[in-house]
């Protein structure tokens, strides 16, 4: 029983910083990022990058935000910018910059599946239960992570022209605030935080070209049901992550995997807002 | 002009290549057709298999060809799954015209192609291990199917740790769900009880759930059948970061998978045809060739690769006893030809299926395999009984 507590709190952990990036770029631009399975890949690879060369495993992490961040700028600048004003037009450009980014991983990397060092192998006694080192691991950084977003989000002037900019872009422009900046700010760390996710849930996978995949669309689920806050986005982990793992235990693993994206769609259905309060 | 220039030059070229060509071998090229999963779940593994043939249509060239013809690979991606092997096919048979298909691929891929090939009527020669039961008028098998591989692991098992109690996971599709259908007769009808049977989809990576429930069961051994590759890598990583130390017998994991995966996959139980360390001559001097040709860049050569490399040698031997290509005189004789491989002698006599030499190894530290016993000539059983 207890295992399945802690298998609901670290499903919930990975979900979260899968998602934060995604939420967070949704927030201020109104788009999809559908690059954000790409982005996570990235840091896959950046991940992979540091054990080829040799370094400790959690130096991957903040090599893969940077590697994130980096790509996030770029494309930013280059790509999203001009489309603002088409945001249809920028979900499909997100969706293509996927394919590119993709293949130009191919080309560094090959298309084979490879694998990363796990900086914590082995397991330890938690509250009575024998459970991976690793995954608990997930935990405490995905609640440093809600925590320094929190904080950069209420603590900051970025934070509070971001808020602003989530609330009302024009009102915000209005004011004077740089609206431009920030999106490039957010969509840069959408990316970072989508790259170091990537790079967390490596230990605990493979590295290979689809290895977004899986995670984008429950991701894209959870965003749409937690409209645009980190606290809602936490619940909805918990909730719907939750369901997945009691599903797949008690029923069975196939239908665990449909759990989010059934759940998150009725939900929608029957209370439009999901999880958010206002 | 100096486009004009480049373009005479490579006619040029062209002619000269074409002229020189004419006298090394006179004829058209007999082309090989190989689907197989260079992306997705089957790409670790799926380079291997390409060396190896690319080896032996060099060798066979080398000595003149067959029938004074050529050998001519044509590899094509079936992305592992049954919408690419469609594709790949289609294009192969229809385009390609190539003369006979030889591949390792998973099970789903295989199946998709399967009706293409009845339709193409082209020789088909499956490398991989699989689920069994694969019946077509043009498929031949050199790989082993369950009767051949599970009780080695079973056996062990049982008389070794005095296991009775199984736990079964796999990779929700043809071979994972055949192969552990298999092992759960085999464990039942040997005293044996099967506390557990999961599956997650080819694609999933998300393993969670099963390996507690896995813990919560509590068996004296876990026997796995994924899809090769990424998914069995995903699941050996967290069954280790769970902490999960059963005796564990892996059906679909192979040498190179093995070594690539490290640490992780120390002490797993594997049984198959081949491994680089089994004993003979033919085995060495395939290793040297296969070390000489690709150098630095050689994937280690293993049971789902070195099948590869016979069923060419076995394609070479019926057609030269056929004195033809066509599919109608090359396929009865699939069946009586022999090869003496890397593996021993190869004949895929019993029902399109192939008697094999089994082993059952376990993974070391440094990723090789320690062969702990072997079993001679094991009988498919009855795979295809109203095929000749």
């Amino acid at each position: 029983m207890s295992a399945t507590v802690l298998d609901i709190i670290t499903t919930a952990a990975l979900l979260y910083a899968v998602a934060a990036g995604l939420l967070i770029v949704f927030g201020v631009m109104k788009i999809i990022n559908f690059a954000h399975g790409a982005f996570l890949t990235v840091g896959g690879y950046a991940a992979l990058a540091v054990t080829h060369w040799g370094l400790n495993p959690w130096f991957s992490l903040p090599a893969a935000f940077v590697a994130g961040c980096a790509c996030g700028m770029l494309i930013e600048r280059v790509v999203m910018r001009p489309l603002y004003s088409r945001p249809l037009d920028a979900i499909l450009a997100t969706w293509g910059l996927g394919i590119i980014l993709g293949q130009l991983i191919t080309l560094a990397f090959g298309r084979e599946v490879q694998f990363v060092r796990s900086p914590l192998a082995g397991t330890m006694n938690f509250l009575g239960t024998a459970y991976s080192e690793y995954r608990l691991s997930v935990v405490l950084a995905a609640a440093v992570l809600a925590g320094a977003l929190g904080l950069a989000l209420n603590g900051t002037r970025l934070g509070l022209n971001t808020r602003a900019v989530i609330m009302n872009e024009n009102l915000a422009r209005a004011l004077g605030i740089d609206s431009a900046r920030v999106r490039f700010g957010t969509f840069s760390l959408g990316a970072g935080l989508a790259s170091l996710a990537g790079a967390l849930i490596t230990p605990l996978s493979s590295v290979d070209l689809n290895m977004g995949v899986p995670w984008l669309v429950n991701a894209f689920m959870l965003v749409l049901v937690s409209g645009v806050s980190l606290i809602s986005l936490g619940i909805a982990c918990l909730v719907l992550g939750g369901a997945q793992v009691l599903v797949s235990t008690y029923l069975n693993p196939i239908l665990g995997g449909l759990t989010i994206v059934v759940l998150a769609a009725l939900l929608l259905r029957l209370r439009p807002k999901g999880f958010s309060r206002d | 002009m100096r486009l004009k220039l480049h373009t005479l030059a490579c006619t040029t070229v062209l002619a000269l290549g074409w002229a020189t060509g004419q006298n090394a071998v006179a004829a058209d090229p007999i082309k090989i057709g190989v689907p197989v999963g260079l992306s997705g779940a089957n790409s670790v593994v799926a380079p291997s298999v390409v060396q190896s043939a690319e080896l032996a249509v060099e060798e066979i060239n080398a000595r003149g060809g067959v029938l004074g013809r050529p050998l001519e690979l044509e590899v094509a991606d079936d992305g592992s799954g049954a919408a690419g092997a469609k594709k790949a096919f289609d294009s192969l048979i229809y385009q390609k015209k190539v003369d006979v298909l030889i591949s390792m691929e998973t099970s789903a891929a295989r199946n998709a192609g399967l009706p293409i090939v009845t339709r193409g009527k082209t020789p088909f020669i499956y490398t991989s291990f699989y689920e069994g039961r694969s019946c077509n008028k043009y498929l031949y098998v050199d790989a082993w199917v369950p009767d051949q591989q599970v009780a080695p692991i079973v056996d062990f098992f049982r008389t070794t740790y005095k296991a009775k109690t199984y736990f079964l996971i796999g990779s929700d599709y043809a071979f994972g769900r055949g192969m552990l259908q298999f092992t759960r007769g085999y464990i039942e009808k040997t005293g044996g009880k099967v506390v557990g049977e999961e599956y997650l989809p080819m694609d999933g990576s998300d393993w969670t759930a099963i390996v507690s429930k896995l813990k919560a069961a509590g068996p004296d051994a876990l026997v796995t059948s994924t899809a090769g590759g990424a998914p069995n890598v995903t699941l050996t990583k967290q069954l280790r970061a769970a902490g999960v130390k059963l005796p564990y017998g892996n059906l679909a994991v192979d040498e190179g998978t093995a070594k690539s995966m490290g640490p992780d996959a120390e002490g797993i139980y594997i049984s198959g045809s081949y491994f680089t360390n089994v004993d003979g001559v033919k085995n060495k001097e395939f290793l040297a060739a296969m070390q000489k040709k690709f150098g630095t860049g050689l994937k280690t050569p293993n049971d789902l690769s070195v099948p590869q490399y016979e069923a060419v040698y076995l394609y070479k031997a019926a057609v030269e006893k056929a004195g033809s290509t066509a599919a109608d005189k090359v396929v009865p004789l699939l069946g009586q030809v022999s090869f003496e491989g890397p593996r021993g002698l190869i004949r895929m006599n019993k029902q399109r299926h192939a008697p094999l030499t089994m082993y059952l190894g376990q993974v070391q530290k440094d990723g090789g395999i320690k062969i702990l016993e072997s079993f001679k000539d094991v009988d498919p059983g009855d795979q295809c009984p109203s095929l000749k």
